[in-house]
Formats: structure tokens, sequence, C-alpha cells
């Protein structure tokens, strides 16, 4: 009796210290994310902007809603950022697993470098990156235009950023090699950490290396894929600062992502109960798609 | 058919570590060979020569008459039990099994039927549906062996597969190991460092040391013949005694062995190998088996240290003027107080005694002819 008595004393005691370890820092979540966050959802329901602010006048309920789903350039907006979504996250998982399956095997020295190679962009930050992509894209002097014309595919320069056709490859070809860097160092890491005996097993099972990799490497690195992707996903829904640096959302809305255009209608228009009611079905859109993805893929994670 | 042929196997790892020597060893079909030695003697790496799983460095390997050295794994058509299991996590218990049939393309009903018939044989029907991190050690060591079954593999391959079970299971498997012995007609390779299993389960042993083989044999020649110091003292529980800086004494003709204050004159069989090898007086170290001692009168003597009553033997470890020696008596053969602290008189048989040169360490009568001369007279009734 006295024995559990004091088992419990002592629990509440260790639950007590555990969460005055942990203050500091929900102190500053709750103040640097949850607040803005029921922040973010209570404007949305505002007619909130510079000249207005939030008051029982300007309460509007859902009306900024409404108003999005009859917003052109909203929509457009939305539309690019899936298609950036669709294209990225396939590319970008499949690219890196790829390099990594190549490169997990060399010796250390050639592992590092590659993956040093392809983490490079991640670290340069985009302002440097943007400068250097620019500078390849640019329609008058641009290596990429230089090259395609040596080699004979066009006769004429493109003005890649200018043209509705290509703007958005552009931000993709960008944003592929920003992305690919982090998950080809997670998928090195994952590769080397399957169990070599299961990879044995499966040889001596009669396994060719395809077989090995996709019925034993990939099951076993199947968590590391669904945090590759859940990432991605929401990388790319974030992507902001590439689109700014880059096209400003042009030519004519082409690259204009929710991202952006809520950073617009935030900061340019001051249009902040707008802005924040994108924000709020930004959110619901990662975080369904991002539950869609865990539970497809999970199923073959848990074991 | 499937006999493997071993010869001159080595293996140095990458950063120049030889794990293997010179290992020559002849396989017969359906034989089952146990490797076996201390901790790092190059067991495993061995067999996952065989296996495929390591290159060969240098010598060639045989499996059914075919040269394997460069033969990828998957085509050797083997079938290997792993220390760690191995299952593959994400599959059930049914799929652990069928999946070589499902690579092999075999058909959907015959898979089936196999793996429950196998499922059948090892109790672990019921589990088919479960994922291996749900079973016990002991379920999950049937499952891997359940694996292997399956494929009706050329050869059987098995790196210490109880090694992580615990006493009673480890027993409790290796008696139904060898009842799957019998039912599995193939060649089996099996690697432990526990004598006792390799003396249970091996048709013949091999033992290694440091990556060289110190001899092949059956349980009762490596028991009975051990060519040197380290196989004398590596099988048998409990350990041989050995008596350091004895004598081998050639005296007009005849051979004794001087242990201590005791001189036994040599057998029959001792006289004519010695005298044969033209073996003058020497230095030697003796080995008498502790089951080889008997109480009660002899020219030894030493001082009970520990008894343990262990039913119908006791173990008696006793102090012989600094040496120390293990005596297995069987309880119904005492007629002498050894209860702790009592001095007893020890000898026996001279046939019994191990010769070892003092300087090599190598038996003076079965160095390297061990399994040449089969048929000498040796305590072959002796029950393992
Ligand atoms: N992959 C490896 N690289 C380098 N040395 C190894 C490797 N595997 C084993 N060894 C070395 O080879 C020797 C034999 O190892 P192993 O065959 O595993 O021994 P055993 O199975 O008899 O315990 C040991 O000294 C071990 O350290
Ligand atoms: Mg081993």
């Amino acid at each position: 009796m006295s024995g559990s008595g004091q088992s419990h004393a002592l629990k509440r005691r260790e639950t007590v210290t555990a969460y005055l370890f942990m203050l500091p820092a929900l102190c500053f979540f709750a103040a640097f994310v949850v607040l803005p966050m029921i922040m973010g959802i209570v404007t949305s329901l505002f007619n909130y902007t510079m000249k207005n602010p939030v008051s029982k006048e300007t309460f509007i309920g859902l009306q900024n809603y409404v108003d999005l789903f009859h917003d052109a350039t909203f929509k457009r907006s939305m539309l690019n950022t899936l298609i950036l979504v669709v294209v990225t996250v396939p590319s970008v998982t499949m690219f890196s697993l790829w390099v990594s399956s190549v490169i997990y095997k060399m010796r250390p020295g050639w592992c590092s470098f590659f993956r040093c190679v392809f983490y490079l962009p991640v670290v340069t930050g985009t302002v440097a990156v943007v400068v250097v992509w620019r500078w390849m894209f640019d329609g008058y002097s641009g290596i990429l235009n230089y090259l395609l014309k040596a080699v004979g595919i066009i006769d004429k320069n493109i003005r890649f950023l200018g043209d509705t056709r290509f703007a958005i490859w552009c931000i993709i070809t960008i944003m592929f090699t920003t992305y690919v860097g982090q998950p080809i160092v997670l998928y090195v890491a994952a590769l080397g950490n399957v169990d070599q005996s299961l990879v044995e097993a499966a040889q001596v099972d009669g396994a060719n290396k395809m077989q090995v990799f996709w019925r034993i490497k990939w099951p076993q690195i199947m968590p590391t894929t669904l945090y590759i992707v859940v990432i991605t996903t929401i990388n790319t829904f974030q992507c902001f600062s590439l689109i700014q640096l880059l096209t400003s959302g042009g030519p004519s809305g082409s690259t204009n992502t929710v991202m952006y255009y809520l950073y617009q209608n935030a900061f340019s228009l001051y249009k902040y109960g707008y802005a924040n009611s994108m924000g709020v079905i930004l959110a619901i859109v990662i975080a369904v798609l991002s539950a869609i993805q865990f539970k497809v893929m999970s199923k073959d994670v848990s074991y | 058919m499937s006999e493997v042929i071993i010869k001159g196997l080595k293996k140095v790892y990458e950063g120049g570590v030889t794990a293997v020597h010179d290992v020559n060893l002849d396989i017969a079909d359906k034989e089952f060979i146990v490797l076996v030695g201390p901790s790092g003697c190059g067991k495993s790496t061995t067999l996952r020569m065989v296996a495929g799983l390591e290159d060969i460095t240098d010598g060639e390997l045989y499996i059914d008459g075919k040269l394997c050295n460069n033969v990828e794994p998957k085509d050797r058509d083997i079938a290997m039990v792993f220390q760690s299991y191995a299952l593959y996590p994400h599959m059930t218990v049914y799929d652990n099994m069928a999946f070589a049939l499902k690579l092999k393309k075999v058909p959907k009903p015959e898979i089936d039927k196999k793996v429950r018939e196998v499922a059948e044989i090892l109790d672990i029907t019921q589990y088919l549906d479960r994922k291996p991190k749900a079973l016990s050690g002991g379920q999950r060591q049937r499952v891997a062996i359940g694996r292997a079954m399956v494929r009706d593999p050329k050869v059987f391959l098995m790196d210490e597969p109880l090694s992580n079970l615990d006493a009673k299971l480890r027993n409790q498997m290796r008696a139904e190991i060898i009842k799957l012995r019998s039912r599995i007609n193939t060649t089996f390779m099996y690697v432990t460092h526990d004598q006792t299993e390799a003396m249970t389960l091996g048709d013949r042993i091999v033992i290694m040391k440091d990556g060289f083989v110190n001899q092949i044999g059956t349980p009762g020649e490596v028991f009975d013949k051990p060519v040197n110091l380290f196989v004398a003292g590596f099988i048998g529980m409990p350990v041989m005694n050995f008596f350091d800086n004895c004598k081998l004494i050639l005296d007009d003709g005849v051979y004794y062995a001087q242990i201590r204050g005791a001189r036994f004159k040599l057998d029959e069989f001792q006289q004519k190998a010695l005298k044969q090898n033209g073996q003058q007086s020497c230095d030697i170290v003796a080995g008498i088996r502790p089951q080889h001692i008997s109480v009660g009168q002899g020219d030894l003597e030493a001082k009970i240290v520990v008894n343990e009553m262990m039913g119908s033997e006791v173990h008696l470890h006793a102090d012989s003027n600094g040496d120390e020696v293990v005596m297995v008596i069987p309880t119904v053969d005492l007629k002498t107080d050894v209860s702790m602290g009592a001095t007893v008189k020890f000898s026996t048989q001279p046939k019994l005694i191990q010769l070892f040169d003092k300087a090599s360490g190598n038996n003076l009568i079965w160095y390297d002819k061990a399994s040449a001369d089969a048929c000498a007279p040796v305590c072959k009734n002796y029950i393992f």
C-alpha cells in the first residue's frame, strides 16, 4: 500500500519536473505558434485591413472564404501550387532515392562528396541560388539559351522567365535542385541503416539486385520516404522566396502561388483578413494531404 | 547429390585481416558438418564464403561438382539460417517462408502447400499471419528454419542458430534439429562455438582456431584422439586436465609417462605408435579427461577443494600439489571420502592419457594421423 502511494508521489514529482523542463519551449510554442495560429483563424473572419481594425463592425463571418472561391487569381495560384506539388514531390523523391541508392555504397569519401554537391544549394541560401539561375535563364545572355542554340534545338533566344509557358518550369527546376539535398542525405542514412542480414537473407533466398531493393530495402526505408514526401509537399506549398526573387508571380500570374498571393494581399494590399483566410485554406490543404500521405504510406511502415 | 568441396579457402578482409587462412574440407552428400571454434576463429567467414556473401580471396569452392567461386548467392541454391534470424520484418510469417518460392515463380497452390506443410512440421501454423515482431525468440527461430526448409536447397547453412536462445530452449531446439535432419535430406553446414552442440549434431566436426582448421573428425575421433592441446582443451566438458612439465621416458625400449610422482607404463597401441615415430624421451604435457580419473587408489594425490554433487555423478575440483584437477566420478563407483578438505589418491588408465609434445603442443600419437588410423582401441565405449 505504502509502496504504491510512494511511487504515485514519485511519478507526480517526475511529471512536474518534466513539465518544468519543457516550460521554456512550451512558452515559445504558445507565444509564436499557437497564438498566431488562433489569431490567424480569428482575423480571417473579419474585414481586417490597414484602415479597418478588428472590431464588431468589421466582422463578416465566412465572407472572406466565399470571396476566395470567386477570386480567379486565387484559383489560378492554387492550381499553380498544385502543379508544383504534383511535379516536384514525386520527382524529388524518386531522384533522391536513385542518387542515394547509387552513392550510399561508394567509399565514404565519394559518398560525402556527392552528398555535399547535392546539399550545397540547400546551404547556399535562396538569394545566391536565384542569382545564378537568373543568369542561366536570362533571355539575352543566359547560358541556357547559348547552349540550346549551340546544339541547334532553338534558333531564337527564349525569355524563359518572361514566357508563360516556361516560367513555372524554371521555378520547378530551381525548386528541384534545392529540394533534393536533404532527401539525399536522409536516404543515404536510411539505406545505410538497412539491416545487412536482411539483404543477405534475400540474396540467399534467390533475389536479384532489383528484387532486393524493391522487396527488402524499399519497405525498410518507407518511414524515410514518408517523411521526405511530407516535408517536400509542405516545403513546396510554402515556397515563397524563390518566386518573390525570380518572377514575383508573373508573367501574368503564371507562377503565382497561394503563398505568394497571400503575401501580396497581406503586405502589398494590406488585406490582412483576406490573406489570413488564404492561410487557413492552405493549412487545411496541407494537413489533409499530409494525412492522406501518412495513411497511404504507413500501411507499409507498420511492423 | 550435393557434396561441397573446399580447397585452400582463404579470406583476407579489406584492411588486411586474414580471417581464414587455409581451409580444406570435403563434405559428403547429406553429411552434417559442424564448424566449431572459439569466437573470431573464422567459422562465420567460412560459411559466408560458401553462401557467396563474402568474396573468396583464394582457393576453390565446389558445390555439387560445380566451381562456385564467382557464382552469385542467388544462383547457388543454398539456404541459410542466420544468427539474428534475419526475418523480413515487413512480411508475415507466411510471406517470409514463401519469399524464396515466390522469387522462383513456383505456382501459388504449390507454395501454399509447401509452406503449410513445413509450418506443420515446425508447429508454427497458428503464427502464419503474424509479423515476426509478434513472435518469441524460439518461434522466430522456427520461422527462420522454416524459411530455409521450404526450399529443398542443395546445402543448408546455419550460423549459430541457437545462440540467441536461453539454455532450455536451446536444448529443445537442438533435439528438434536432430529430428529435422532426418526429414530434410540435404547437406548441412552448421556453425557454433558450443562444443556440446557440435558433439551432438555433427556427423563430423571441424575444429577451427585463428583461421586454421585444427582437426576434422567424428565426435568420437575428436574426443578420443585430439591432435593437439587446443582441440583437447576445446572438446569435452568439463575441460581436460593438463599436467604441465611431465616426461615421456623411453627406458629399455619401453615408453612410460611420468606424471608427477606416478609412472605409467603406456598401452600397447601407444608403444607401437611412439616406436613407429622413433620418439625419444622428452618433455610433455599430459592430458587426462575428468571422466577418466578414478579415485581411491593410485600414486597421485589431491586435496578436494570443491565437491559438486550432480546426481548420477559428482564433480570434484581438487588441488594436487599445485595442479588443479577436475574429476568426474560416477556416484555408484564412489567408495572413498570425497568431502571437501579430504585427501584422496587418484589414478587413470595409461591408455587414456593424452601425450602432447611440450614444445609444439601436438599430440605425440594422434597428430596428423587422427583420421588415418581409425580403429585404434581407445575407450570406444565412452558415451557422449
Ligand atoms: N567484415 C569484416 N571486416 C574485417 N574483418 C572481419 C570482418 N568480419 C569478420 N572479421 C574478422 O575476421 C575474423 C573471423 O571472424 P568470423 O568469421 O566472424 O569469426 P567467428 O564466426 O568464428 O566468430 C575475426 O577476427 C573478425 O574480427
Ligand atoms: Mg560468427
